[in-house]
């Protein structure tokens, strides 16, 4: 019996947050604060001139920070250190930060953004992860293959599969770029405590920004604290950096508190996205309903920056087969730069996008075979003992059954 | 014309980091001067319910409700590293982590007690509702706040750390274990398609959805209705309309998501089989809510309409588009 695991709790973040009582940092005000604006890239791919005199010469504006003003690296990301604070020489992609402008209010902020002049000498963008994939292809970061990862699964020998296979369904799934639609527009405030400089923003990792902070600034991590107050949903949304570094530079250097706030607009440009996948699928099944094997190139669209690229199409990959055991199964997936919004976290992390191909496979192989389709599945699926397309035992709390069998006995053709 | 159809999606999850990177969650447990427990996490509540939960796994140990906690989640100068709130972890891992640490420090509570009760061993001691008793003779008894002020300048303070398991697979095949644990989930949706509108509503729709051991079932089925919603956006509403790396649709006047209006009546259904790695047998549910939904729905298009819908989002366009293809066939 137990006294707290299990029971309906009520939420403890729910009253706050429906009276309204709950402080988001756009809810932070501080004496004497500035406010601070973003520069964003108009074309998806260029070498810039950045020009902020006029910009700094308005009354009201302290500063324009631009890739110059860094203290310590110009870089950030999560798995390969490939953002810019501020793009210095090149912009790979439409939103990407030039420069920072902070002033006695958000108005003034605002007038000096139309003033900075960034000259733009543009460079053929690409867009489409196919195309950014063949040799000659612009490239998106400099010296550098776009297509930045690879994950192969080689199981048993799919040939082989295929051709002791009775029936055989070949198609090409495509999943679009979606953004996360969080409530809550990035907003935070940045100020200092004697040598440390405070960051509050709403974010999914303060430590991890606290490392970055660190590394953007060239101070140690001691000197940053993170606060974390309300976050109006995140979904992976808040795991890349966005604003943090901009304000910490900003209050840092000009010893003062520093505000700044995304509107919609904006947190479209800038936060990530879900990867699209381009998804060939080959499945191969017996008269009797067995699956005998799966082919399948995946390719994910990264967008300009690499964000969480492996991590998202490899977990595509592991996924690729669903809940069902295959013997014979061939995958490659494969995670490409291009001009695109940068792809990185979003629920499912790259499990998502499989099962729109998957899931239809299994319904056009039960079809093919005259078989209902929950019983075509169940022929399959995965069971205590059940071995995965990357040879992983599943030896406990398997219930992939017990799934299926609760929904298709609420919803099915006999009780509409 | 109306047409309607059914359909199924059904899918698993590997939760945490995978492929051997090290997934590390540290939390902290404290006894403070009135009695009540502190904790220490660096989980962040997105809205996900982590504040609520890790009370509540907390509280276990203590034998007791939420109230007993005091929870510190939100400031890095205080709270130790628990790895993002990503990746379906945070329930498993940080789950895990406090878990360890809140028993570790129920047993050093209960030694006090075993002292300040001058009993002879700890054996019989129980733990519950903010006070230690011995279980067979319950008069012999000692409330953790007599305990907390017994201490003087010494704090019974505990820390532990939980790493998930997944290894690094085999670079050319492919081959290992990348995550741990698995869940798995289904959906079944009946949906109503306007053939001349290109229109997809959801008439009828349910989720089944694996938790090992569900922490808290109130907030298991709020995740199952986020992720549906999530789901049928992502299967039908939602389309950034890329143009050369220009995302036109930037607002939610033009990038649209399922509204309350839209929503179906949800049937959810919590499928328990403790995992005997987790939390009181709990897996991470956040993710895999969501992944069901839009292959249940595709599948029910097809059922309905008799085409096959290979592109999301299946915008009234592109429905439209198909169903005129379909028809010159």
């Amino acid at each position: 019996m137990y006294s707290s695991v299990g029971k309906r709790e009520f939420r403890v973040d729910a009253e706050s947050k429906v009276t309204g009582k709950a402080i988001y940092p756009q809810d932070i005000y501080m004496d004497g604060m500035l406010h601070g604006k973003t520069f964003r890239s108009s074309v998806p791919h260029a070498r810039i001139k950045v020009d902020v005199s006029e910009a700094e010469a308005i009354e009201g504006v302290v500063k324009v920070f631009t890739a110059k003003d860094i203290t310590g690296e110009n870089y950030h990301g999560v798995l390969f250190k490939d953002h810019e604070v501020f793009c210095e020489k090149k912009v790979r992609r439409i939103g990407d930060p030039i420069a920072f402008v902070v002033a006695e209010t958000p108005e003034i902020a605002e007038e000096a953004l139309k003033k900075i002049v960034v000259e733009y000498d543009e460079i053929e963008g690409v867009f489409d992860p196919v195309k950014a994939m063949e040799e000659g292809a612009p490239q998106v970061h400099d010296g550098q293959n776009n297509a930045v990862y690879h994950y192969k699964i080689r199981k048993g020998d799919v040939e082989e599969g295929f051709a002791k296979s009775d029936v055989i369904v070949e198609k090409e799934y495509r999943t679009g770029m979606v953004d996360h639609a969080f409530l809550q527009p990035e907003a935070g405030i940045s100020y200092m405590e004697g040598d440390k400089v405070v960051v509050c923003v709403s974010t999914q990792y303060p430590h991890f920004d606290r490392i970055e902070v660190a590394e953007a600034l060239g101070i140690p991590e001691e000197q940053v604290r993170i606060l974390n107050p309300a976050i109006g949903g995140a979904f992976g949304g808040r795991e890349d950096i966005t604003m943090q570094i901009h304000l910490a530079l900003a209050s840092r250097t000009l010893k003062k508190p520093v505000k700044s706030i995304y509107d919609r607009e904006e947190s479209f440009l800038a936060h990530s996205k879900r990867h699209a996948f381009i998804m060939k699928y080959k499945t191969g099944a017996t008269s009797d309903g067995k699956l005998l094997a799966t082919e399948v190139t995946i390719i994910g669209d990264t967008g300009a920056y690499a964000s969480w690229v492996c991590n998202v199409l490899r977990k595509g990959g592991v996924h690729a087969t669903g809940p069902y055991e295959v013997p014979n199964v061939k995958v490659d997936s494969y995670g490409v730069y291009t001009n695109n919004p940068f792809a990185g976290a979003m629920r499912g992390f790259g499990a998502t996008q499989p099962p729109v191909a998957y899931e239809q496979q299994m319904d056009i192989i039960a079809e093919k075979l005259g078989m209902d389709p929950i019983e075509f599945r169940m022929k399959n699926i995965f069971r205590k003992g059940s071995i995965t397309a990357t040879g992983q035992e599943l030896y406990e709390s398997v219930t992939a059954v017990e799934c299926l069998e609760a929904v298709a006995s609420k919803i099915n053709k006999n009780n509409r | 014309m109306k047409k309607r159809g059914i359909g199924y999606g059904c899918t698993f999850y590997g939760t945490g980091y995978g492929n051997g990177f090290p997934d590390v969650s540290v939390a902290e447990a404290e006894l403070n001067s009135d009695g009540k427990i502190n904790v220490y996490v660096g989980a962040t509540e997105c809205g996900q319910g982590s504040d609520t939960i890790m009370r509540q796994i907390a509280a276990e140990s203590f034998g007791s409700s939420v109230e007993i906690i005091n929870y510190y989640s939100t400031d890095t100068d205080i709270m130790k590293d628990s790895g993002t709130a990503a990746a379906s972890r945070q329930t498993y891992n940080t789950g895990n982590a406090l878990r360890l640490a809140s028993e570790k420090l129920k047993d050093r509570v209960i030694e006090k007690a075993k002292d300040l009760l001058n009993l002879n061993t700890t054996v019989g001691l129980k733990i519950e509702n903010g006070e230690v008793f011995l279980n067979s003779f319950k008069a012999t008894k000692i409330s953790l706040s007599e305990i907390a002020s017994s201490l003087g300048d010494e704090k019974l303070r505990e820390e532990a750390t939980f790493v998930a398991h997944s290894t690094e697979m085999d670079e050319e095949t492919g081959q290992g274990c990348p995550y741990w644990p698995y869940t798995f989930g289904a959906a079944a949706v009946e949906v109503e398609v306007d053939t001349e509108t290109g229109k997809v509503d959801i008439i009828r729709a349910a989720s089944a959805q694996d938790v090992g051991r569900a922490i808290n079932p109130e907030l298991v089925e709020g995740q199952m209705d986020g992720g549906f919603a999530m789901g049928y956006g992502y299967a039908v509403f939602e389309d950034l309309n890329l143009k050369n790396g220009k995302i036109v649709n930037n607002r939610f006047t033009n990038y649209l998501i399922p509204t309350a209006m839209d929503m179906p009546e949800l049937e959810k259904i919590i499928i328990e089989d403790p995992e005997s790695t987790g939390p009181y047998g709990a897996k991470g549910i956040g993710e895999p809510v969501m992944t069901y939904v839009a292959p249940a729905i595709l599948n029910a298009i097809y059922d309905a309409t008799g085409v096959r819908m290979t592109e999301i989002p299946v915008t009234p366009e592109r429905l439209l588009k198909a169903l005129k293809e379909s028809e010159t066939k």
